[in-house]
């Protein structure tokens, strides 16, 4: 063999054996897409606990340059005091700062409390004026596993220190309160206390969080996959909490899970899915969704800028899911945009 | 008178077919590399990495949304199996055991040195054998590579996975690497017996196997893609009127009868081509 072939056979052998070896460490370890991309979507997520009633995420810079976001935009001025506010309040600029949100709710555990909720946001934070400006408001700096952990509650924040509820247990305060870590450069967390503690502690020790529940992730993958902003929700836990009266509890359909996601670029295309408890309460529910289409679909020949939206509705599923898929192309944000002009000009005139 | 005492001299034994087979394979594996076919073998090979690189940019360009096909959306590990399906099965796994397997024999009768390797104290099918896996060492250390490169390319775009597309692609180099074993006897069987092997070959891989797979009956099971196809593990793409009629007469045998039934057809592919090379008188052209 000459030493040109060798080096050939050795070179091909090389390409082999780092792709099995990268490949073998991706199945074993399982190391996400964004090892080899900058996507990254969701790697916050083992901040969120694992037992959160819901989950979501949003790839803020995605959508903030959106064609969709421009054009609107360009067609609808939208007042920038909202943002400004927050700006002031927080020191960070949704439209530049934030690449990423992760957000969770979690149910809360006998308190009288409502549950509670964690942002874990990515990008670029300026550590010192969103400390000194939350001090401003009257918030806290403790120390947390070495980190600092600015607390504050929403009274404090408007300027009320002293109007506490007399019957508030130590256990509702630690709950009413919120919080904001800077869990390493670039990753803030904000939102009830506990649950911004517990981001710190997965932060530095790891432990059970929400990737490991098996039931969740599968239902983050599928939702993930192709959408730049998404939620999952267990929709039992939500009821359970949120005090129907039983006459209206009774009529709402056994859905156990629920997914959003959406894509925005240049328009908005999505799906919504409900997992139902058995098999017969999903076809009912597809039967009820396919009804209301159809009534949709009739009143919407005399709008033609959203019938486009309304035929792209359509239900799927098998088994236990009903998915709802939706379209709304960039001409009906056009068309809306442009009759909100015209509304302007004929008010002027 | 001294008369000097006869030297006793070793019985000279022929060497084994194995021994010889690894010395021509020896030979043989840089001739094919470096031959003018390479150029062939880098343009086919370097195709769909070109093509997947392509793929990875117009995703990356589309800030990681799904690609689309005909409006349908498609991840990273669909379009990875149509690259499967399309490009290799269907096309470079049958061209390279069509030009590589007829000429295992034919090339040396055409540049007229066959006479040079038969002439050698060696058995006529140690020749054929140490081309062969010379070719299956030159296409599988080629082919593969080209394949993990699109694998990484591709795969990650549009939400896919490494890790869990990882399985799958082991499976593929399996089912790569039997084809080419498979076209390459079948092929190198062609080359020592058939007068116009390549034509013949072309005809077989482009003509009567394509055809016979979209007819309904027992005649798919004369081919060699009927018994590769179903060690694959993507799913066919539905790109043509002709893949369609293909789905609808898809008949997949079992994973265990289309692994035997396809060691059975290298076995007696190159058993049957080394017979040839025996018994056949190589005549050349002045």
């Amino acid at each position: 063999m000459t030493t040109r072939t060798r080096y050939f056979v050795i070179a091909s052998l090389l390409v082999l054996t780092v792709g099995v070896g990268t490949g073998l460490v991706a199945y074993y370890v399982g190391f996400p897409t964004s090892a080899f991309t900058t996507e990254g979507g969701t790697q916050e997520l083992r901040y969120v606990p694992r037992d959160a009633a819901v989950v979501a995420f949003a790839n803020v810079q995605e959508i903030m340059t959106s064609d969709l976001r421009q054009r609107i935009k360009a067609a609808v001025p939208i007042p920038e005091n909202g943002q400004q506010e927050f700006a002031s309040q927080t020191g960070i600029n949704i439209e530049t700062d934030i690449d990423r949100v992760v957000g969770c709710l979690q149910p809360s555990r006998g308190t009288a409390m409502p549950g509670a909720g964690l942002v874990v946001a990515t990008g670029r934070f300026d550590v010192g004026k969103i400390e000194s400006l939350m001090r401003e408001h009257g918030a806290q700096v403790e120390t947390y596993r070495d980190r600092r952990l600015i607390v504050g509650t929403p009274q404090m924040m408007h300027g009320d220190r002293a109007s506490t509820a007399p019957d508030t247990t130590p256990t509702d305060v630690a709950h009413s309160s919120f919080a904001v870590a800077f869990l390493k450069p670039g990753v803030i967390a904000v939102g009830s206390t506990p649950l911004v503690r517990g981001a710190i502690d997965q932060d530095a020790t790891g432990g059970d969080n929400i990737t490991m529940n098996d039931e969740v992730m599968t239902q983050v993958k599928a939702v993930d996959s192709g959408n730049n902003a998404w939620a999952i929700g267990r929709f039992d836990a939500l009821q359970t909490h949120a005090h129907l009266p039983p006459a209206v509890a009774s009529q709402i359909p056994p859905i156990t899970w629920f997914s959003i996601g959406t894509h925005i670029n240049g328009g908005v295309r999505g799906t919504l899915t409900a997992q139902t408890r058995d098999v017969d309460s999903a076809n009912n529910l597809r039967d009820v969704v396919r009804g209301f289409l159809g009534l949709a679909k009739m009143q919407a020949g005399s709008k033609p800028e959203v019938q486009a939206m309304i035929q792209s509705l359509a239900v799927e599923g098998t088994g236990n899911a009903v998915t709802l898929s939706f379209m709304v192309p960039a001409q009906v944000f056009d068309a809306a945009a442009s009759r909100r002009g015209l509304d302007d000009r004929q008010r002027r005139h | 008178m001294n008369v000097a005492a006869p030297v006793a001299r070793a019985p000279r034994t022929e060497p084994t077919v194995v021994a010889s087979a690894a010395r021509v394979f020896d030979l043989s594996l840089g001739q094919m590399l470096w031959s003018r076919r390479s150029v062939f073998l880098a343009i086919l090979l370097g195709g769909p990495v070109l093509l997947a690189f392509v793929v990875r940019v117009l995703s990356a360009a589309t800030r990681f949304g799904p690609m689309q096909i005909n409006g349908a959306r498609v991840g990273g590990p669909a379009v990875f199996g149509m690259m499967i399906w399309l490009l290799y099965i269907r096309f470079i796994v049958p061209v390279l055991g069509v030009f590589y397997g007829t000429s295992l024999i034919a090339d040396e009768v055409d540049d007229k040195t066959i006479t040079y390797l038969f002439t050698r104290p060696i058995p006529r099918r140690a020749v054929l054998l140490g081309k062969y896996f010379a070719y299956v060492a030159c296409t599988v250390l080629l082919v593969l590579p080209s394949v993990m490169l699109v694998f990484f390319l591709v795969v990650p775009s549009g939400g896919g996975s490494i890790g869990e597309g990882f399985p799958s692609l082991m499976k593929d180099f399996g089912m790569l690497a039997v084809g080419l074993l498979a076209y390459g006897a079948v092929f190198a069987f062609a080359g020592a017996r058939l007068k116009r092997p390549l034509v013949m070959g072309l005809v077989f891989a482009f003509g009567w196997e394509p055809g016979v797979m979209l007819l309904p009956g027992y005649l798919k099971r004369l081919t060699v893609a009927y018994y590769l196809q179903a060690l694959v593990t993507h799913q066919m793409p539905q790109d043509s009127a002709v893949s369609m009629i293909m789905q609808v007469f898809h008949e997949v045998p079992s994973v265990f009868v289309s692994l035997v039934s396809l060691a059975v057809i290298i076995a007696v592919a190159l058993w049957a081509a080394g017979r040839a090379v025996e018994g056949r008188e190589y005549v050349l052209d002045q």
